[in-house]
């Protein structure tokens, strides 16, 4: 491991390293519901909420949507019951963060979910986890067996008047049962096809009852927030920019990981402050011996890619949209000159292709569409129309569609577009006049 | 009432209403594919993305609700370039069969094409192949490649029938509709989703390859297969009903009818059918000639005034003109009606009573036919609605019959009998709602004289004091006749007998 780098700040990663943390015996003596005994004897629903607001805790599953804002919009006194559904369904390429919180520290994530659905008032958690991740879903199993044993899960947890169930609900292999309202026909056991929207899910979610959706980190960092308080959480971090009322910074820590093209892939865990450069230079290791990094994607295959002159941008929601990518799940793709930008587009194309519902027409059609476009450039087929139907295609693809897929379709290979032009062009035949990079 | 601005064009809507529906209600034009209204909104094809003001991205017409003030552009730059997107998208893997696929001529997806679509290709690409020639139970066809996956069709199984036997299968653009029971229908009304597709993805084996649409005449009239009374559109080609499909009508089927009803018109096409008068020529029974119309009508009053006793037997598909006057040429015995009773009523549309103008029937006084008994005029245009034995026992002095094998062989005359496609008249349903069946000129046999037009002139043999009346006499009279059975009769015009003529297609989506 690096040092003399950006420090690390172990909150959810401080068990990451201890033998069997995955078990209550190991984690109970190290903390574990020491904050869902604190919430629920000394604490209202509302005041755990409050808490989460001062910390200006943002999603952690991609969009940087404020948490306690979100709980603020669940709808009260509706006669149904109210669900706390945990998204682990972790299928972005390049994302692996959610994975070592489920199999290194499960009961950190069943106390999260346990003093958040005591927050909004949920009598159950749905914990939603990617197929493909056997381990999790037997190191989630087995904490809430051993939280259930222990009174922590199940009716009046601790000899109080909360009851809450946690279930796990093992997707099926589909990356669009991430997209939340996906997620929700397939709890419901439909096709995970996103919903329109309004209305949202905080008013009619799972079962048509009042639902709210957060990311495995988001709602594990919701202990620390109730046994150091909110204000707490928000001094760590970017701070909020004065300038902007509406800026929520980038407070608390964040899993962050690189993988890729790099001496060192793996997952490390900071304040947000450190720049893209320092994570994927320095703890990264950089690139391997005698190669250049051509090109990085921040947080997950579906935001804008960067370029090595771009990566001394800090590792903060507000900060990567400045620059335009995003923050995203915080786990860069790094990609060096061996990589042929072309061919990653084919499979960025061919990915999100495959993995689209099929409901919306742009999305269905178009991603495919794209695949061949780059497909043919790739095998040195391309026509010199290509990049103007390419741009158009985007055009056409981006906001046109129920969820957000179609967009996340679009924006990277976008951007590789735009800023490696040069080896579009150079695969043309007849080679077209070069214009641009 | 809250305002909304379209085009242009202050509306006024109702809190609710979508921006299509205000549209629609309003006469403008809004294309769509997966939007019906009698459907939940999937909002999954987008080809109705307009232009809402203060909105950055185009907005789906048929879920976005209308709000006081919203500005709505249809056909500006953003509104005409989101749905050209679109129109391009879905003709990417589309087979382009439009030659050999029944829906062309009637296709939306031909349509908004030539709309809204890009004049050339862009797309020099290998096209998705899906499965094609998929059977949907034994009378619905499935071709993958042509589907535009807007799942109107699983959403009937799942949203109006409730059986659930359609789903959407794998993903991507390999997504496409399967079954999910075992290849077959349990609903007696899956041929919807033929009419609700609005391209060529579902076809119906009973109208495959029958016929171009463009050929067809196409005349909206009632469908005769029960007592419900289902508006339909009647396709005819050539002598032949070729097809029927629903037509909507919130009263009585919304927008639907049952494939029973649907496939109903066999009889129309019966090669058996009856094309000439017959006169019998001896005593002995069965034994008769062809003969001219005029010639039968003379043999017919001669025959009637000859005969001892009056009374009528008729199918109760006859329409009230047509039973109001076999009660004025016969009257003077017996009013009876027969019609088939089923047992499968289902609270939707299908009901038991399967004799189409029974309310009718009731309303001008004729008794259901309890047992075989004599009467001077016999109505039969389904063989299966007047039983054998009640034809038999009735003996009939004059006869009108559809078909040559339901021709009783003591009658003295007999009349061939056009079908409901081929005549005009009205039908009191099953709930006392009076409705018109049309006569479509391109069914049925040449030179059949309508049974009203036969009946008036016997009527007129039989007293040379009589007034002639015309159909609207006819129908002024019925209203007053069935009035006090609550019946209401509702102004209908009648086009006059005129030559066969090919009218422009009618669309059968929404």
């Amino acid at each position: 491991m690096a040092t003399g780098l950006y420090p690390q700040t172990k909150v959810l990663s401080k068990n990451f390293d201890v033998p069997n943390a995955h078990t209550l015996a190991v984690a109970r003596p190290r903390g574990a519901y020491q904050s869902l005994e604190k919430a629920l004897r000394t604490m209202t629903p509302a005041q755990v909420t409050e808490e989460v607001k001062k910390s200006r805790l943002r999603g952690r599953g991609g969009a940087g949507f404020p948490t306690g804002m979100k709980w603020s919009f669940v709808a009260k006194n509706t006669g149904k019951p109210t669900y706390l559904v945990m998204n682990a369904d972790e299928s972005e390429p390049g994302a692996f963060k959610d994975r070592y919180l489920m199999e290194r520290d499960p009961h950190l994530v069943v106390e999260g979910a346990l003093v958040s659905a005591y927050a909004i008032e949920a009598s159950a958690v749905f914990i939603y986890v990617r197929g493909e991740y056997p381990n999790s879903i037997r190191r989630l199993e087995g904490a809430i067996a051993e939280a259930r044993a222990a009174g922590l899960v199940g009716k009046d947890i601790l000899g109080t008047k909360f009851s809450c169930e946690v279930w796990v609900h093992p997707g099926a292999g589909a990356y669009i049962c991430g997209e939340e309202t996906g997620l929700l026909e397939s709890l419901e056991g439909k096709r995970g096809h996103p919903r329109i929207k309004p209305p949202f899910p905080a008013v009619e979610g799972v079962f048509r009852c009042p639902t709210i959706i957060n990311n495995v980190e988001t709602l594990s960092h919701v202990p620390w927030i109730v046994a150091h308080g909110g204000e707490a959480f928000a001094k760590q971090g970017i701070p909020p920019d004065p300038a902007n009322p509406r800026s929520n910074g980038s407070t608390g820590t964040k899993l962050m990981g690189v993988s890729g093209q790099v001496r060192n892939p793996g997952l490390w865990e900071f304040e947000p402050g450190i720049t893209l450069r320092e994570l994927v230079y320095g703890y990264g290791g950089g690139p391997l011996p005698g190669r250049k990094i051509k090109a990085v994607i921040p947080g997950g295959i579906s935001m804008p890619v960067l370029l090595d002159s771009e990566l001394d941008v800090k590792m903060g929601f507000d900060e990567l949209v400045k620059v335009g990518s995003g923050l995203g799940t915080g786990t860069a793709i790094v990609m060096d000159d061996t990589c042929d930008m072309v061919e990653a587009c084919v499979n960025i194309a061919h990915f999100f292709g495959h993995e689209s519902c099929g409901q919306c027409t742009p999305c269905r059609e178009g991603c495919h569409w794209m695949e061949k476009v780059f497909r043919r450039v790739a095998d040195g087929d391309g026509q010199p129309g290509d990049l103007d139907l390419l741009e158009s295609l985007f055009k056409g693809i981006e906001g046109r569609t129920i969820c957000f897929l179609a967009d996340a379709a679009v924006w990277p290979v976008r951007s590789i577009v735009r800023k490696f032009r040069g080896e579009f062009l150079a695969k043309m035949t007849p080679a077209p006049t070069p214009a641009g990079a | 009432m809250p305002k909304i601005t379209i085009d242009g064009r202050v509306l006024e809507f109702a809190p609710g209403q979508t921006i299509i529906q205000v549209a629609q209600a309003n006469g403008i034009e809004i294309p769509h594919y997966c939007y019906h209204p009698g459907l939940s909104v999937a909002g999954n094809c987008r080809i109705c993305m307009v232009e809402v003001e203060k909105t950055p991205k185009p907005q789906i017409a048929c879920y976005v609700q209308a709000t006081d003030g919203m500005v709505v552009h249809t056909k500006s730059a953003q509104a005409t370039e989101a749905r050209a997107g679109v129109m391009e998208m879905l003709l990417v893997n589309h087979p382009l069969d439009c030659p050999i696929c029944d829906q062309a001529g009637e296709c939306k997806l031909q349509d908004y094409a030539f709309d809204f679509g890009h004049p050339t290709t862009r797309t020099p690409v290998e096209k998705t192949h899906l499965p094609k020639n998929v059977p949907f139970g034994a009378k619905i066809v499935y071709d993958g490649e042509r589907c535009i996956k807007c799942t109107r069709c699983v959403r009937f199984t799942d949203e109006i029938t409730q059986t659930h036997e359609l789903s959407m299968g794998a993903r991507g653009d390999k997504e496409m509709v399967i079954m999910t029971s075992k290849g077959e229908f349990t609903t007696p009304y899956a041929m919807n989703i033929i009419d609700l597709c609005p391209v060529g993805a579902l076809t119906s084996k009973d109208f495959r390859f029958e016929s171009r649409v463009w050929f067809m005449d196409f005349t909206e009239s009632v469908c005769t297969g029960c007592a419900r009374g289902c508006n339909v559109t009647v396709g005819a080609r050539g002598g032949r009903v070729l097809r029927m499909t629903p037509r909507e009508n919130q009263d009585v089927n919304r927008w639907w009818m049952c494939d029973a009803g649907r496939l109903g018109y066999g009889h129309a096409n019966a090669p058996t059918r009856l094309t000439t008068p017959r006169v019998r020529t001896s005593a002995r029974a069965g034994e008769f000639a062809e003969v001219g119309w005029e010639d039968a009508i003379d043999a017919a009053v001669e025959a009637l005034r000859d005969a001892a006793r009056g009374g009528v037997l008729a199918d109760a598909g006859a329409t009230l003109e047509e039973l109001f006057l076999l009660k004025a040429v016969a009257g003077r015995g017996d009013l009876k009606y027969a019609s088939r009773v089923g047992q499968d009523e289902d609270g939707f549309l299908i009901v038991n009573e399967k004799g189409a103008n029974q309310r009718g029937a009731e309303a001008l006084g004729f008794a259901r036919a309890a047992a075989p008994a004599p009467a001077a005029l016999l109505f039969v245009e389904r063989g299966d609605a007047v039983p054998k034995a009640l034809r038999d026992g009735a003996d009939p002095v004059v006869a009108f019959v559809t078909d040559g094998a339901d021709v009783p062989p003591t009658a003295r005359v007999v009349f061939p009998l056009p079908t409901w496609a081929e005549r005009d008249g009205l039908l009191a349903n099953v709930d006392g709602i009076v409705q018109p069946i049309r006569r479509c000129r391109a069914a049925g046999p040449r030179d059949l004289r309508a049974p009203l037009e036969v009946l008036e002139e016997i009527r007129l043999g039989l007293d040379a004091a009589a007034t002639p009346w015309t159909h609207a006499d006819v129908v002024a009279a019925v209203r007053g006749a069935v009035a006090p059975a609550g019946l209401a009769v509702p102004e209908v015009e009648f086009a006059p007998a005129a030559p066969r003529t090919v009218a422009a297609p009618a669309s059968r989506t929404r």
